[in-house]
């Protein structure tokens, strides 16, 4: 690819302003949506009715 | 914060409630996606296998170069890059399609659609990589690091990945609720960093080949950023989501984790050129991979606090869980390798490093000692889970860690010790090369018996999962699903 023509470089260039710009995006969306606030909160996602937090949940298995 | 946590460590129960009423919808996402994550977990434990024979052969012919001579297909550059590839795109790409795709449904709270999607993928993922690695074996390899399979083979691969990316991104588009957990963070911009990466480096170095030096630039960002913008961001996503499950311990501060993901995010696709240090490379450009090596302190500081402390006094507890073990050890090496890796990027330091085994051994610290333990964990986790059967044998996972962990280090340490020694004696010209060549080879046997330790601890693995999947009658005698019934029984280590 002769890089005297800069022309060639288009696709690649092209591609680099969408993937920044979803990035910057998905920034915006993030810190528009709240993701950025309430921390405590978004790490007790992970727990659940189910799964509730304060239960260890793995150990080795036991003899059968 | 974890201080208002209140862990139950003198009654131990277990993990989940027995209600089947409330263990309905965990269920039912399980099951939705069990067949695609455990075809891809039972492939990349057969690439593990094969990946570590190539591994042993090339470790072999490095102080024995009279071994396996007989044929072409056998040489050393062939099966390095046999081994290499069997693993990172074999064992590491499968063991991310299982693991983090199944944390990806369960964070997203609703069951996967088109799992179908999923299986093909993988389909066209092994056919491709098979057909790849086979061609590198013949012959067909191309000359560039980290991308030797030849281009016939590519298409498929690549069809595989958009395949995992649409479906990573349905699951997330459909998901229950607003929130997204770290983890999810790290996992869609992974799987929207790979392509990226693979595209133009497919482009600029295959396709349409950049010339000179800027082939070589794009080659190290390229190669450089599949440790750090893929294998990274998923191994720490596991571990974000495993460290506190397993606990039952919020992560020490969610605020420390988006942190890291941004500044993660921000400084590491610039590091790559630092491989290229003393090259004939435009100095700012390696100026600025240096300094974004550096920066890179930043986010491995905070990952190494926020998971210290979200385990510190729980420590006996995360001894007894196989997943704990596996996955505290890849994140502790996380900190040393990334520390190491930003220290090797200065210019004087890497005056030494550079060239010599040293920077082998780093590779093997982060892309096994960190990303593959981390992995490991996370099967040890997801597969009781999704057969609802227990793992058949205590002693085998215990293998299993002692002899990844013990070969890992051993690894890392000759070939960093012999690696620094080789970089002194290349800069001092009073040393002849064939002498410096003599003086690694006990450095180079030892990384052949930590290969041996990293082999017994690879069967062992295999045998047990094989074990648990294809003998259910023996090791199905719980009522609960994941069987951990420790509540009864008492914790079994």
């Amino acid at each position: 690819m002769p890089v005297e023509n800069y022309l060639e470089l288009l696709p690649i260039i092209v591609l680099g302003v969408f993937f920044f710009a979803v990035t910057a995006y998905m920034l915006y969306w993030a810190a528009n949506r709240g993701h950025f606030s309430d921390m405590d909160a978004q790490s007790k996602v992970i727990f659940t009715e189910e799964e509730p937090e304060g239960e260890l949940s793995d150990t080795f298995p036991s003899k059968h | 914060m974890s201080d208002s946590t209140s862990i139950k460590l003198d009654t131990v129960i277990p993990y989940t409630t027995n209600d089947p009423s409330l263990r309905a919808e965990l269920s039912e996402i399980d099951r939705s996606i069990r067949s695609a994550s455990i075809f891809f977990t039972a492939s990349a434990v057969g690439w593990l296998l094969l990946g570590t024979v190539f591994a042993l052969i090339a470790a072999y012919k490095l102080h024995e170069p009279g071994f396996a001579v007989g044929s072409e297909y056998s040489t050393f550059g062939r099966m390095r890059a046999a081994h290499l590839n069997s693993v990172a795109l074999g064992f590491g790409n499968n063991m991310i399609f299982g693991v983090c795709l199944w944390i990806m449904a369960r964070l997203c709270r609703a069951p996967i659609r088109h799992g179908g999607l999923l299986l093909i993928a993988g389909a066209f993922w092994n056919i491709g990589l098979t057909v790849g690695i086979a061609g590198i074996i013949k012959g067909d390899i191309t000359s560039v690091e980290w991308l030797e399979i030849p281009r016939y083979a590519t298409p498929l691969l690549a069809i595989s990945y958009v395949l995992v990316g649409i479906w990573g991104v349905m699951a997330f588009r459909f998901r229950k609720g607003e929130h997204v957990y770290v983890s999810q963070w790290y996992f869609l911009a992974a799987l929207f960093w790979f392509p990226w990466l693979y595209v133009i480096a497919q482009i600029m170095i295959i396709w349409a080949p950049a010339q000179g030096v800027v082939q070589s630039i794009t080659n190290w960002w390229f190669a450089h950023n599949v440790l750090g913008l893929w294998l990274t961001p998923m191994a720490l996503g596991v571990a974000y989501y495993l460290i506190p499950k397993v606990l039952g311990r919020p992560i020490y501060s969610y605020y420390l984790s988006v942190l890291g993901f941004w500044s993660l995010a921000l400084f590491y696709n610039w590091a790559g050129v630092h491989h290229l240090i003393g090259g004939p490379v435009p100095v700012w450009l390696i100026s600025a991979g240096i300094v974004a090596s550096v920066m890179m302190v930043i986010p491995v500081v905070v990952v190494a606090i926020n998971h210290h402390m979200t385990v510190v006094g729980l420590h006996r507890e995360g001894w007894r869980s196989p997943t704990i073990r596996f996955v505290v050890f890849g994140a502790i090496n996380y900190t040393f390798v990334s520390l190491i890796g930003s220290a090797m990027a200065l210019r004087d330091v890497n005056l030494v490093t550079h060239f010599t085994h040293f920077t082998v051994g780093h590779a093997h610290h982060g892309a096994y000692g960190f990303f593959g333990m981390i992995l490991f964990g996370g099967v040890y986790y997801m597969m009781p889970r999704l057969l609802q059967r227990e793992w058949p044998s205590a002693g085998l996972i215990k293998i299993h860690f002692w002899g990844s962990a013990l070969g890992i280090l051993l690894m890392v340490f000759a070939l960093q010790i012999g690696g620094w020694i080789q970089g002194l004696q290349m800069n001092n010209p009073e040393i002849a090369f064939l002498d410096i060549v003599q003086n690694t080879m006990p450095w180079l046997k030892a990384r052949t018996v930590s290969g041996l330790l990293l082999l017994v601890a690879h069967l062992a693995f295999a045998l047990n999962f094989f074990w648990m999947l294809l003998a259910p009658g023996k090791t199905n005698s719980k009522d609960a699903p994941t069987l951990l019934n420790v509540k009864e029984e008492g914790a079994a280590q």
